[in-house]
């Protein structure tokens, strides 16, 4: 019982670290596809110039996961089912700092806005913008992602240790 | 499809207090009230629905406006730029939003449009067999003539063209019919087996590639208004092909004295003219003419 209870307890920990450090992963992945996301409509509406529902869906699945539910809120905002704030567009993107969810809404709010030419131009400022939030989030989650998991698993270790 | 693009407050009103398919215009101009035209007249759209008196008129500002022309492009104003160019967006259903704002022009050549400050959302309505009347008067051995129609602005000249188009399918003439469509709204709700379309194309080059490409036997086209668009007629008359279309005019008797008509008038090149009037609210048929301005048909 008492192996099985420091086990239980060893295994908390290091889930409470990996919760932590996955929330760093998740930061640096959302930039990625979103940065992805907004090369895809820059391209898209130089070329094809489809709605952007249409590009939304179209836009690569897997990478759809990683952008936290911001795509289908602002599908709902295009369909006219809900606002755009920051209260609809981030409930299940929890893990961005306050600046980065004002970038991000901000970017959302000029989508379709504008001619194809200041689109563009638009969507590349935010592009280099984000390049830089992804730089930030690639050097915390280097820093504090596996520090977080290696935290976790030595306070796992510690009160195993302890509780023997 | 204005719940798509109205705000709902205004949609709600509109829906549930006015008659829908009686109105014929929306506008909405920045801190101005929404005037509503219904049947030919000018109400204010108010709380209770659409009124005469201004104190209780609802108005518009220059954010609705702006969203209202971001929802009609589907949200992605950079797919309708085109349009805007010209002053309009036409949305999938054919409903014709005039636009106006700022031109940017660059190079002596329209870029956009911005800072948008009013819009005019025109409500197309399909009236079934409007077209009837005129028909036997327009048809020569099951052959239309080459015919203009002829009205001042909201009078049905588009509804017209459509039930026209929609009466020859009906009656199982099989022509081969040419919608010659710059603006997107005379496609709307047409349902017929022999009609190919050209979409916001000018009238030049929809004519020359139709033809070519095509071999349509009629012709259908909205509003000309250009020596250009004159010029694609004669084309198409040399070739051999009929002519349906439409054009802004006071009456008859202004539109023989319009310039960039007397030639053809001259080379009676329309055989018959189809005058409608608002005189009984949008639609009014006045009467068909001849070449020759003889009335064949007058409307009592």
């Amino acid at each position: 019982m008492k192996y099985l209870l420091i086990l239980l307890i060893f295994a908390l920990c290091t889930y409470v670290g990996f919760l932590f450090s996955a929330k760093y992963t998740k930061r640096k992945k959302f930039f990625s596809a979103l940065i992805a996301f907004a090369d895809k409509l820059s391209l898209e509406i130089n070329y094809s110039r489809e709605r952007l529902k249409v590009l939304i869906e179209n836009f690569d699945s897997k990478q759809r996961k990683s952008l936290l539910g911001v795509d289908e809120a602002f599908l709902q905002y295009l369909e006219k089912k809900e606002e755009l704030s920051s209260e609809t567009i981030f409930k299940k993107a929890g893990v961005l700092k306050s600046e980065e969810k004002d970038a991000v809404l901000l970017f959302f709010k000029t989508l379709g806005r504008s001619d194809v030419e200041n689109q563009t131009k638009e969507i590349n400022s935010f592009v280099s913008r984000f390049s830089e939030i992804k730089t930030t989030c690639d050097q915390e989650q280097k820093k504090y992602g596996s520090l977080s998991l290696k935290l976790g698993i030595i306070a796992g270790l510690f009160c195993a240790v302890i509780m023997f | 499809m204005l719940e798509k693009i109205l705000p709902e407050k205004f949609f709600k009103i509109i829906s549930e207090k006015v008659n829908l398919r009686a109105i014929n215009e929306i506008r909405l101009r920045a801190d101005k009230p929404v005037v509503l035209n219904i049947s030919g007249q000018s109400f204010f759209l108010c709380e209770t629905g659409a009124t005469s008196n201004l104190k209780n008129a609802l108005y518009a500002s220059k954010i609705i406006i702006e969203d209202v022309i971001f929802r009609a492009s589907e949200c992605s104003i950079y797919s309708v730029n085109e349009q805007i160019k010209k002053g309009f967006i036409v949305t999938d259903e054919g409903v014709r939003i005039g636009i106006g704002g700022n031109l940017i022009i660059e190079n002596g050549q329209v870029k956009t449009m911005s800072g948008f400050s009013s819009c005019n959302i025109r409500i197309p309505h399909t009236i079934k067999n409007c077209s009837s009347v005129a028909l036997p008067f327009i048809l020569k051995d099951n052959i239309p003539e080459n015919t203009l129609i002829i009205s001042p602005p909201g009078c049905g000249k588009t509804t017209f063209l459509r039930d026209f188009v929609y009466q020859l399918s009906e009656r199982n003439l099989a022509l081969n019919v040419l919608l010659l469509d710059e603006r997107g709204e005379l496609d709307c709700n047409i349902n017929s087996n022999f009609t190919d379309k050209i979409c916001f194309s000018s009238k030049k080059m929809g004519f020359e590639n139709g033809i070519r490409s095509l071999s349509p036997e009629l012709i259908v086209t909205d509003e000309l208004g250009q020596e250009e668009d004159i010029e694609a007629i004669r084309y198409a008359c040399t070739c051999g092909v009929k002519i349906m279309a439409s054009t802004h005019s006071e009456s008859i008797e202004a539109f023989s004295q319009k310039p960039l008509f007397t030639n053809i008038i001259k080379e009676k090149l329309f055989k018959r003219f189809v005058v409608l009037s608002k005189r009984n609210g949008p639609g009014t048929f006045e009467g068909v003419y001849d070449e020759n301005f003889a009335r064949v048909y007058i409307s009592r």
